[in-house]
């Protein structure tokens, strides 16, 4: 007995060793998209915090070209909301209007409400975002984020002050997309790599695609509107070993600038994914 | 006896502040990233307790993982880095070495602490990076991202040591 003491107080690194190398592994394994640690969400506020004072140095360098952004984004609102003034205006003189009325409810379906990205990472193989908005500001987990050129991710995670986004670039995130022009849909996969490009996978092989055609989001998950723009296609590439095609896509968001987003709330997504559920009980 | 506890915890906030902040966003040639903070576990004097480099270490991996949302990468990597620093140490450290000395170029020698200095380095960065890439495997990008980094960490850590030695010197 004295003896076995003896050895386990002798080779007690051996025990921490194991124990610590078990530990890791355990979170490795266990870190999904879906079933994150409790760890993290106690953390974050911290690590959050200090994200947000070193990223607000940061913003300053890069506000030239956020505010050339911003005004391309401001004319195209302005020509949008003349044309649908417009229309307005035209629809109001004719007799039938009463069929046209649009209904309020269907109108604001989708909010946006404007973040700013606090930390990002585009480095590695599951890169994660961090935002200044959380619970308190009213985002819920599986709510859209997009960027005034495109599509960004999804939040995964929220605390009372910040929320945790996967954006595309994590290969853990998949993302029902369609081709534009001939509305092929297919997964978005990334494949670790380039922070500009992913591909659009499983779509038919006897189909062509041209070069250019721009890739939208499909609508399907309630997460985010269907045709919202994600990247255009550069190249696509048949795999030998099954049926098929996979597009290599450009991404319209530039991730290694990325400061201003929005995020979309749907008011009717917890009704869908609701009804979704009923059907695989 | 306490100087090297509060170097220590000065080194351990100074890099994981640098790490997380600057470090973290450099991405030389689309492979290479300086991960400097493998010199807190480097830089423990020769007799300190084993088993507190191995927890001090596995500390250091755990913090940045929370940063990084990596969780058990660097916690993995580090623990092992910190369990095998004293096999390293054994066959690198000089004999004529004083037991309380830290390692370094002026305690070790140049040609000593450089190999001692590259095992770890690569030793840290073969287990993080294939930890990592385990989901998706894809050996030539695995083998220009563990070379990549190595030898951009090295390079910076030994220039720096090299710096402070002939500082001290003067």
């Amino acid at each position: 007995m004295r003896n076995l003491f003896n050895f386990i107080v002798k080779n007690v690194h051996w025990l921490l060793f194991f124990l610590l190398i078990f530990f890791s592994v355990l979170l490795i394994v266990k870190n999904n998209q879906f079933q994150r640690s409790k760890f993290l969400s106690a953390t974050q506020e911290m690590t959050g915090s200090i994200y947000s004072v070193s990223s607000s140095f940061q913003s300053y360098m890069n506000l030239n070209s956020a505010n050339a952004d911003l005004l391309k984004r401001v004319a195209e609102l302005e020509t949008e909301l003349y044309t649908v003034k417009r229309t307005l205006e035209l629809s109001s003189d004719s007799v039938q209007t009463e069929n046209m009325k649009l209904d309020s409810a269907t109108v604001f379906i989708y909010q946006f409400l404007p973040a700013r990205v606090v930390n990002s990472t585009v480095l590695q193989e599951d890169n994660y975002l961090t935002i200044d908005k959380g619970s308190d500001d009213g985002i819920e987990e599986d709510m859209g984020v997009i960027s005034e050129n495109g599509i960004v991710g999804v939040i995964m995670k929220t605390s009372p002050h910040f929320s945790i986004v996967i954006p595309i670039l994590n290969s853990k995130f998949k993302l029902s997309c369609k081709v534009r022009y001939n509305n092929y849909i297919g997964p978005l996969v990334w494949d670790g790599k380039d922070s500009q490009y992913t591909y659009l996978t499983e779509l038919p092989r006897h189909v062509d695609f041209a070069a250019g055609d721009t890739i939208v989001t499909s609508g399907y998950s309630a997460v985010f509107p269907e045709g919202l723009p994600v990247g255009s296609i550069v190249s696509f590439l048949k795999q030998r070993d099954d049926n098929y095609t996979s597009l290599k896509v450009r991404l319209f968001t530039n991730f290694n600038t990325l400061r201003n987003v929005l995020i979309i709330k749907n008011k009717y997504q917890k009704e869908q994914r609701r009804l979704q559920e009923t059907i695989n009980q | 006896m306490s100087d090297w506890r509060i170097k220590q915890t000065g080194l351990f906030i100074l890099l994981v502040f640098l790490q997380v902040v600057l470090l973290n966003k450099i991405h030389l040639f689309g492979c290479a990233v300086p991960l400097l903070y493998i010199y807190f576990i480097l830089r423990f004097p020769v007799n300190v307790n084993r088993n507190i480099v191995l927890l001090l270490s596995a500390a250091m991996g755990l913090t940045l993982d929370l940063f990084g949302y990596t969780l058990g990468l660097n916690l993995l990597a580090c623990t092992v880095v910190g369990f095998m620093r004293y096999y390293l140490l054994k066959l690198f450290a000089p004999k004529d070495l004083f037991a309380s000395d830290e390692p370094s170029v002026r305690s070790f020698g140049k040609n000593l602490y450089f190999r001692y200095l590259s095992s770890m380095v690569l030793l840290h960065q073969i287990v993080l990076f294939s930890a990592e890439s385990v989901s998706l495997l894809d050996p030539y990008r695995l083998f220009s991202r563990i070379i990549g980094s190595s030898i951009l960490t090295i390079a910076i850590l030994y220039a720096y040591e090299n710096i402070n030695f002939e500082g001290h010197r003067k």
